[in-house]
């Protein structure tokens, strides 16, 4: 927050762009950055701009006590501080221990990890919008919606406990196309292939995909696939009815341009065929209605109805291809 | 999963799915259009439409098999899968307000509303069978079989006189016209023709100029022939689709065929909905 006043010293300058914010220190005909952050520093400085801000505020939280179990939602009043984000809230919830009327509550079950945008796990719906909580900052979001936070699981995945979601079926998805480059063998087979600058640039944003699941959660073509264990069967059983029952439905648009990403890969593209095939299979490309939520959400703002696109271009080849090749 | 426990429609989902984006352009959508051109050309006269239809139907026994093959088969394929396909889909427009995705349910909505309206539509004009019993005593009864290729314009304009038909044909031409010029923006997607961002403004900026012409022509052929069924018009119209027949029939260019005229009664009723018109 102490950063405006930066802004007024003739040694330093801002720099920023959409997401991005860097403080450059001046000295001569050289620049130096010395402090870059995010949408994190974004919000401080909205803060600090803005004096009116409440003394508490309500989250509801949708819970969930148990697979299959019926959900119930619960208030809570959490006390203002600056600069929270909704996993601070949800700390915050979890020392209180009881609800906005009193009673007591066990804490709410929530999943955390990198804290910084990256790996995906604490992703669930914040007012109704797929996001994660780590980089939702609470001073933004009441500015949206002064009343208060609402937090729910993501309901594309079954809910494990409270904010707890299985996203296996991302994973299963990148399974389904061999979102990998095959290079163990039993001898040495070389270098591979050069890959160009060009595709390289072409690459790396697809590469930043987490499998945070928010471009599927979004999706209206994406149906929510969710099976209880039977009495009868052993995990691992149960682990493969799951496994094929995914494998009948969307893969989604983190699968589909993990594809993409390594069909361009030199070597990658070796194994090009066989993922295309799984596109072209039940539960492939073709479920995709262009509603093209899945960009517009997507927190990395990876290009994927690009590479959604660009699977098309590739699978409408494929079929020709093997139509008269085969 | 084991390919022999799927279903055909699942193993061949890609196929259709791909199929069916096909045949909204070729041939249903390039279809319409012409149907669309034809019908505004009783804005010129509408001689000049009696005489497009003259030619439509030059292909004389073959024209069912026309358009059963190239229009109705693939058409109720297009509608019969579109069905499916809303029906796996979940629109959440409310909840995710982007304009895509606005569009998105906007092509399911505009694809039933097609649906319905076409099977009225070509029950309207045509009975759905050109059976004669079926004719008589279903289509007519039922207010269907109002079109009479022979008596092209008058009949058409006879029948698009009432206010409800005509906000019904309005939203069913209209919803026909997004449909399509939306279509061709996601098939453009679906087969890979446009891929960047940039490509698909590109491409969304050229379907809007299409959707945006071709429901200019579809208004102006829905009202041209609603305008051609009224008052003096009406008349008109009869006398020059009887003069045209008549000449037709003397020059041998044509057998006479009167299941395709409005009959000996055509007068009458014209003289009818004139005087109707009149009184209004």
């Amino acid at each position: 927050m102490q950063i405006l006043w930066l802004n007024a010293s003739e040694k330093f300058s801002f720099w920023r762009d959409k997401r991005c914010f860097a403080v450059v220190l001046k000295c001569g005909s050289n620049a130096l950055v010395i402090f870059r952050g995010s949408d994190i520093i974004e919000g401080m400085t909205a803060h600090s701009q803005k004096s009116t801000k409440p003394s508490s505020f309500e989250v509801r939280i949708l819970r969930q006590d148990a697979p299959a179990k019926g959900p119930r939602w619960e208030r809570h009043r959490v006390t203002y501080e600056p600069n929270l984000n909704v996993i601070s809230v949800l700390q915050k919830v979890a020392t209180l221990a009881t609800t906005s009327d009193g009673k007591n509550t066990t804490p709410v079950a929530w999943y955390c990890n990198c804290l910084e945008e990256v790996c995906g796990a604490c992703t669930m719906l914040i007012n109704g919008r797929t996001r994660q909580a780590c980089s939702a900052l609470v001073d933004k979001l009441l500015e949206e919606n002064p009343e208060g936070l609402e937090l729910r699981p993501m309901s594309k995945f079954p809910v494990v406990r409270d904010l707890v979601v299985d996203r296996g079926r991302m994973f299963r998805a990148l399974e389904r196309v061999q979102a990998w480059i095959p290079v163990d063998g039993y001898g040495d087979r070389g270098s591979g292939p050069r890959e160009s600058q060009e595709s390289q640039q072409v690459r790396y944003p697809l590469s930043e995909c987490m499998t945070c699941g928010c471009c599927v959660e979004a999706c209206p073509q994406f149906a929510k696939v969710e099976l209880a264990q039977r009495s009868d069967e052993t995990s691992e059983q149960f682990e493969d009815r799951k496994a094929q029952e995914y494998d009948g439905a969307f893969v989604g648009a983190a699968a589909i341009s993990q594809a993409m990403l390594f069909n361009d890969h030199p070597t990658g593209h070796m194994n090009a065929g066989e993922r295309l095939e799984t596109l072209m299979g039940p539960g492939g490309i073709q479920m995709c209605g262009n509603a093209q939520n899945c960009v517009a959400v997507c927190p990395k703002e990876i290009p994927l109805t690009t590479s959604i696109a660009r699977a098309g271009r590739q699978t409408t080849v494929h079929l020709v291809t093997q139509f008269f090749d085969s | 999963m084991d390919s022999s426990q799927q279903s055909f429609l699942a193993r061949h989902d890609f196929l259709i799915r791909r199929l069916h984006s096909l045949s909204g352009l070729i041939p249903v959508g390039a279809y319409m259009v012409v149907h669309l051109v034809t019908n505004a050309s009783v804005s010129e006269s509408s001689a000049a439409f009696q005489k497009n239809v003259y030619s439509i139907h030059s292909l004389g026994s073959l024209l069912p098999v026309v358009e059963w093959a190239f229009i109705f088969l693939p058409l109720l394929f297009h509608a019969i899968i579109g069905v499916v396909i809303v029906g796996g889909g979940m629109p959440n427009s409310n909840q995710y307000r982007y304009g895509p995705n606005y569009r998105y349910t906007l092509q399911r909505a505009t694809g039933m509303i097609a649906f319905v309206f076409i099977m009225v539509h070509v029950f309207h004009m045509h009975g759905w069978f050109h059976a004669d019993v079926w004719l008589e005593k279903v289509a007519r009864p039922f207010g269907g079989a109002q079109f009479y290729p022979y008596n092209a314009t008058s009949s058409a304009g006879m029948a698009l006189q009432s206010t409800v038909t005509v906000v019904l044909y309005l939203v069913g031409v209209l919803s026909c016209v997004y449909h399509l010029a939306n279509g061709i923006w996601t098939m453009g997607i679906t087969w890979g023709v446009w891929t960047s961002p940039k490509a698909q403004a590109r491409a969304s900026k050229a379907c809007s100029a299409f959707g945006i012409l071709l429901a200019a022509l579809s208004v102006a052929a829905l009202f041209g022939m609603r305008s051609a069924g009224q008052g003096e018009n009406l008349q008109e119209a009869i006398q020059a689709e009887d003069r045209l027949y008549e000449h037709k029939i003397e020059a041998g260019e044509l057998e006479p065929n009167e299941h395709k005229r409005s009959g000996s009664d055509h007068s009458e009723e014209g003289k009818e909905a004139a005087a109707k018109s009149e009184d209004k």
